[in-house]
């Protein structure tokens, strides 16, 4: 796998992953409110 | 059908949970597709460099779309529709608006026929691995060769005639009539509560049994770990050349809406069994999130990487362009035959595939059901019934004429062409005719997460002219290939011909039986003091 590779990896995991966070965490937040 | 929803104020039925609603649209979305065909687009398109478009058709298209057939379907349900036919007469007084909307009710239609076939292949395969049915084939042309006896393509001794294949397609045929029977919150909101996480455990585990082999095999393998390392690099070595290929583009866009289910009709029946100040936005996201780490994360660490580890670069790239298909049920049972338990870890990936399946073919049948119940006004049981009558009869085609091209010319029309044209006329109904202002407030109904402005101008602008491109592309591309069926052979043409004026007979006879039932509706209205 090159650098690049990773790079492109790391960057659309990290997008997915920041994604469902963001949902979770506001679903989490508007549920304790 | 506008002047039937008058006094109603939503359907009776309702979900149970925002996470029920949640998991049945992310289970609706996960399907066959993430597991086998977004790898293998990704690997044909480019590898990492395949991510660029297919973000920017997620941005531009799905996210959108999502948002916007999770509101229509919304406000369809306050009028008291759950389908596209009826949401879209709610929304625009035009009386031929409810034909165009019938495309959400015939699409998911004509995808479930096949669908329901294939996915039953997956529950006969997690029953094969488990009784070591195919242990003796051991090359791709000796599972092909299994694959093709068990369709009744090529009887051999294992399999003289369609019948096993018959038998687990009457299974399956029959879980997913249960599965409706039993309703919007005790059906299809349980079986996704339940099979969804199931599905996940199962893919997680899968995935640590491929990059963990070498440690936990029987015979520690110290390469082992490079080469699935090599195979994730085949899936994500970027090769930017691609991306001044619009065919690149398509392909991205193309596998965004069929990944997130959007432009079926499928969400607006779901969506539309909310409650009127039910949140859309934050719902839509976390569905759209989960759908894409289950194809991405979990789907791009499975196939790929266990196969170039397995059989190395070249023939590696032999399987991606031998399709999905093929990778699906000829390459992973002789790759996962390989591993320690393979009995075990064989079921495993076809029960994944088998729970996959099946909470996206509910999801295809319900507007179907929704739409017997909400045209006709029958109950539930009637609704079921008579859906698993016509489609037992109409899926007759997918089975026995499987060879002849009947799946492919029904997966274009209903899997492929209805997604755009529908999704289309929905974006532009919300963003043109009901208008961007009230569609803006209705998206922000009781939302949990409000959307940055610049998704008004998406929704209005950029979607639409996206979507039309995409059509305008294939008019000029390949309209006229596909219609004269050159690509088909001589003696397949009348099948696939056969299959396309069934389709087409399906669509008229849906369209006039609306019509018949809402006239004889009205005048029992207007009979009434």
């Amino acid at each position: 796998m090159s650098p690049a590779g990773w790079v492109f990896l790391a960057v659309s995991w990290g997008f997915i992953i920041g994604l469902c966070l963001f949902c979770f965490r506001r679903m989490f937040q508007t549920r304790r409110k | 059908m506008a002047e039937h929803a008058r006094g109603h104020h939503g359907s009776a039925e309702r979900w149970g949970s925002r996470l029920g609603i949640i998991l049945a649209v992310a289970g609706s979305a996960v399907g066959l597709g993430n597991f086998l065909r977004f790898p293998v687009q990704a690997a044909q398109h480019g590898g990492g460099a395949f991510m660029i478009p297919y973000f920017v058709a997620l941005l531009l298209l799905g996210i959108p779309l999502s948002i916007v057939e999770w509101t229509i379907g919304r406000y369809g349900g306050t009028h008291g529709h759950n389908t596209a036919a009826g949401a879209f007469a709610a929304m625009w007084r035009w009386r031929g608006a409810k034909y165009l909307g019938l495309l959400g009710v015939f699409g998911p239609w004509v995808i479930f026929l096949y669908y329901t076939y294939v996915e039953s292949w997956t529950l006969a395969f997690s029953y094969f691995s488990l009784a070591g049915l195919y242990d003796r084939s051991t090359d791709a042309v000796s599972m092909s060769a299994f694959l093709k006896a068990f369709q009744g393509l090529a009887p051999n001794d294992r399999f003289a005639n369609i019948g096993t294949a018959y038998f687990f397609f009457l299974v399956t045929f029959g879980l997913n009539l249960v599965v409706l029977a039993g309703g919007i919150r005790r059906g299809i909101e349980f079986v996704s509560k339940v099979f969804l996480p199931m599905l996940f455990v199962l893919a997680v585990l899968l995935v640590v049994q491929i990059f963990w082999l070498g440690v936990l095999g029987a015979q520690p393998d110290p390469g082992w770990n490079s080469r699935v390392l090599d195979g994730l690099g085949y899936l994500w070595n970027p090769d930017f050349s691609v991306l001044g290929d619009s065919n690149v583009w398509l392909a991205a866009a193309g596998q965004i809406l069929f990944t997130l289910s959007v432009g079926i009709g499928a969400i607006v029946t779901y969506a539309s069994y909310l409650r009127p100040d039910d949140d859309v936005t934050l719902s839509a996201l976390s569905a759209v999130g989960m759908n894409e780490f289950a194809e991405v994360m979990l789907g791009g660490c499975l196939v790929i990487p266990a196969a170039y580890a397995f059989f190395g670069s070249g023939e590696m790239t032999a399987i991606a362009k031998g399709g999905a298909f093929n990778l699906g049920f000829v390459t992973m049972p002789l790759v996962l035959n390989q591993m320690p338990v393979r009995h075990l870890v064989g079921c495993a990936w076809f029960f994944l595939l088998f729970l996959a399946g099946i909470t996206s073919s509910i999801s295809l049948a319900q507007p179907v059901v929704a739409f017997f119940q909400n045209v006709y006004g029958w109950t539930r049981a009637k609704a079921v019934t008579v859906f698993g009558l016509t489609s037992f009869v109409l899926s007759q085609p997918a089975i026995w004429w499987l060879g002849h091209g009947a799946v492919d010319e029904m997966d274009f029309w209903g899997g492929t062409f209805c997604l755009v044209v529908f999704g289309t006329m929905e974006v532009l109904l919300f963003g043109w005719i009901f208008g961007m202002d009230r569609g803006w407030r209705e998206i922000h109904r009781g939302a949990l997460v409000k959307l940055h402005p610049v998704f008004k101008v998406i929704i209005r602008y950029v979607t639409p002219a996206y979507l039309l491109f995409l059509l305008a592309f294939w008019l000029y591309d390949s309209a006229k290939a596909t219609i004269a069926m050159s690509g088909v052979s001589a003696a397949d043409r009348p099948y696939v011909l056969a299959t396309r004026w069934l389709l087409i007979g399906l669509f008229i006879v849906l369209a006039l039986s609306m019509r018949t039932a809402l006239r004889g509706r009205r005048r029992i209205q207007e009979l009434r003091p």
